[in-house]
């Protein structure tokens, strides 16, 4: 069997995606074994427009960026979005909230206006793109990327959970934060990470976003009985999970 | 074997001892709470607790758990046969563990459990301190009189040491003194903390014997109350994971490197989680958070109950505490579909 020919391509993010999986270290060795990649800024140097999987990692912040990963989806078999900042927007959508004009003054002032530094509203990668697999997470759990990857190389559905954090945070034999008066998104979010945040003693942040159908009413309902308002909770869940929509083509 | 009589001070002595030869799990703080973990210090063992967070299930079914290895030509099964003991277990666990023991019993014996239950050895203790949502004493399960080897009373001046079983006899030969026998006064106050126990250990109060939640669920199934409840459930399966009869499982296979070898594992499942009834071509047959919550009813009220023949709440109460948006408390659900009939 021949390896599948591999490319990342980083987008609007920190690329602390990427580095994730060059923090493998060893297993890197592993992952050659069953991948070859032949593009991937972060780690080589090679260029290559002759790909089957497009690992795409940030999120699409500019017009050309549209148009790169139009190219990208063409070119790929299977474009796999790595990360918050691709898979939901994540934190770059903060942006969305405010005009764009006040923001692009607050990150570069008086060059604000420089035609390099057009921007547009933020979008998840599948906001503009079809997106074949989600790997999760701010940034991505290596051990889930791997799983992914060795799934793909198979030809196997990876299984990913539709199901909150709050039960990979009982299998932590975790106290539940809301027990410490806390607002914990873990309810409503997606699992995967196995639990992170909360076993390490702070509220989940909602980086791998909602589940499929999350109750969010329910959410709101509760948050009287904890002394909360709904806007203590919408200033959690805003972080990482402001509204897309999905794309179709 | 008669029931011997045994100070705080020889208790923590002969756990101490235990510590040495076997691998003790026990009851210990967690914070402003309990929960079973690995013993390192007799003295940090607190009977006087009231739940602990994750019901002592997780040493027979751990929450991920490895089944066995694989290769392209075979397959080896992977079975933990380590020895240990569990300590500090109340009855209602007691009652869960035995009822667990009866249903991977059943048909096909799953050989993981099973293994690890017979190289376990249980030390059942009374409750001290009920917590607040514990209802075990409506349901008959606040005392236990077997699934266990040996039982814990702590009665005015030190604990009665009640073994029933060789398992608990071997565990006996580490006392560091030779313990005096249990007088008929003694075992007499026994008899008093046992039925304190049973008013003391219902702070939800079930309306009628759990035999008439049986007969009343028989109707209920299309009472509103299952649509009306569920709109607020997040089915985040917590209500699952903390239940000490909740054992629902999901099998997955991983693949090493190579491809070609891997392991098979399970970890814990729930019926409330959205997918839990998802089969090949992505149906599911309870796609609907009011059928997923009904469900869990009718398993504890109803069909295990068919099956098994006890009643498969013990009414530990962690699924109420569990619970954030506050819809799990089976007494209110048990009482509502009673007073529907």
């Amino acid at each position: 069997m021949s390896k599948p020919r591999v490319a990342i391509f980083d987008f609007a993010c920190c690329e602390g995606c990427q580095l994730q999986i060059v923090n493998l270290e060893e297993e890197i060795l592993n992952v050659l074994d069953v991948i070859q990649p032949v593009e991937w800024r972060e780690a080589m140097s090679e260029q290559s427009e002759e790909y089957d999987i497009a690992i795409v990692e940030g999120s699409i912040t500019r017009a050309e960026d549209e148009e790169r990963i139009k190219t990208i989806r063409k070119q790929a078999k299977i474009l796999i979005a790595l990360g918050a900042c691709a898979t939901i927007g994540g934190l770059n959508k903060l942006k969305n909230l405010f005009p764009l004009d006040d923001v692009k003054e607050a990150v570069y002032g008086k060059h604000a206006h420089m035609p390099h530094l057009n921007t547009a509203a933020t979008k998840a990668v599948d906001e503009v793109v079809r997106v074949d697999y989600y790997v999760h997470g701010c940034p991505i759990d290596k051990r889930e990327f791997t799983y992914i990857l060795r799934c793909l190389v198979l030809g196997k559905k990876p299984v990913i959970p539709s199901y909150p954090v709050c039960v990979e945070c009982k299998k932590n034999g975790n106290i539940c934060r809301f027990e410490y008066n806390e607002i914990c998104l873990g309810p409503i979010t997606r699992a995967g990470c196995g639990a992170k945040c909360p076993s390490n003693g702070a509220w989940c942040f909602g980086c791998r976003g909602l589940v499929d159908d999350p109750n969010v009413n329910a959410a709101q309902d509760v948050m009287d009985t904890y002394g909360k308002t709904v806007d203590d909770l919408k200033a959690k869940i805003m972080l990482f999970n402001i509204q897309q929509e999905q794309a179709d083509g | 074997m008669s029931v011997l009589k045994i100070k705080q001070e020889t208790l923590t002595a002969w756990v101490s001892e235990l510590i040495k030869k076997t691998c003790l799990y026990a009851v210990q703080a967690k914070a402003d709470k309990f929960d079973f973990e690995l013993l390192e210090d007799a003295h940090a063992l607190r009977l006087d607790y009231d739940v602990s967070n994750i019901p002592p299930k997780k040493y027979f079914q751990p929450p991920v758990e490895e089944l066995l290895r694989f290769n392209e030509q075979e397959f080896k099964t992977t079975v933990d046969d380590s020895p240990f003991v569990l300590f500090g277990v109340h009855p209602y666990d007691v009652n869960a563990i035995s009822q667990m023991d009866k249903l991977f019993a059943l048909g096909n014996k799953d050989v993981h459990y099973l293994t690890r239950r017979q190289n376990s050895t249980i030390v059942a203790c009374d409750v001290e301190n009920a917590s607040q949502n514990v209802f075990s004493g409506c349901l008959g399960f606040a005392t236990a009189d077997e699934g266990f080897d040996i039982l814990l009373t702590k009665i005015n001046g030190g604990y009665l040491v009640d073994s029933r079983t060789e398992k608990g006899q071997a565990l006996l030969k580490h006392l560091p003194a030779a313990a005096e026998k249990a007088t008929a006064a003694d075992l007499e106050e026994r008899e008093t903390v046992w039925q304190n126990n049973i008013k003391l250990l219902q702070k939800h109060k079930l309306k009628a014997r759990p035999e008439a939640v049986t007969a009343a669920l028989d109707k209920a199934y299309n009472n509103p109350l299952w649509e009306e409840r569920a709109a607020r459930c997040f089915s985040c399966g917590s209500c699952n994971l903390v239940c000490p009869t909740c054992y629902c499982f999901d099998v997955q296979d991983d693949v090493n490197w190579d491809l070609k070898s891997g392991l098979r594992y399970r970890c814990w499942d729930g019926c409330m989680l959205q997918d839990f009834a998802t089969v090949a071509g992505d149906h599911n047959f309870r796609k609907n958070k009011a059928d997923r919550y009904r469900h869990r009813y009718y398993r504890k009220g109803k069909y295990v109950p068919e099956k098994i023949g006890v009643f498969s709440c013990v009414g530990c109460g962690r699924c109420i505490s569990a619970c954030v948006t506050h819809i799990a408390n089976p007494v209110e659900v048990f009482n509502k579909i009673m007073e529907d009939v």
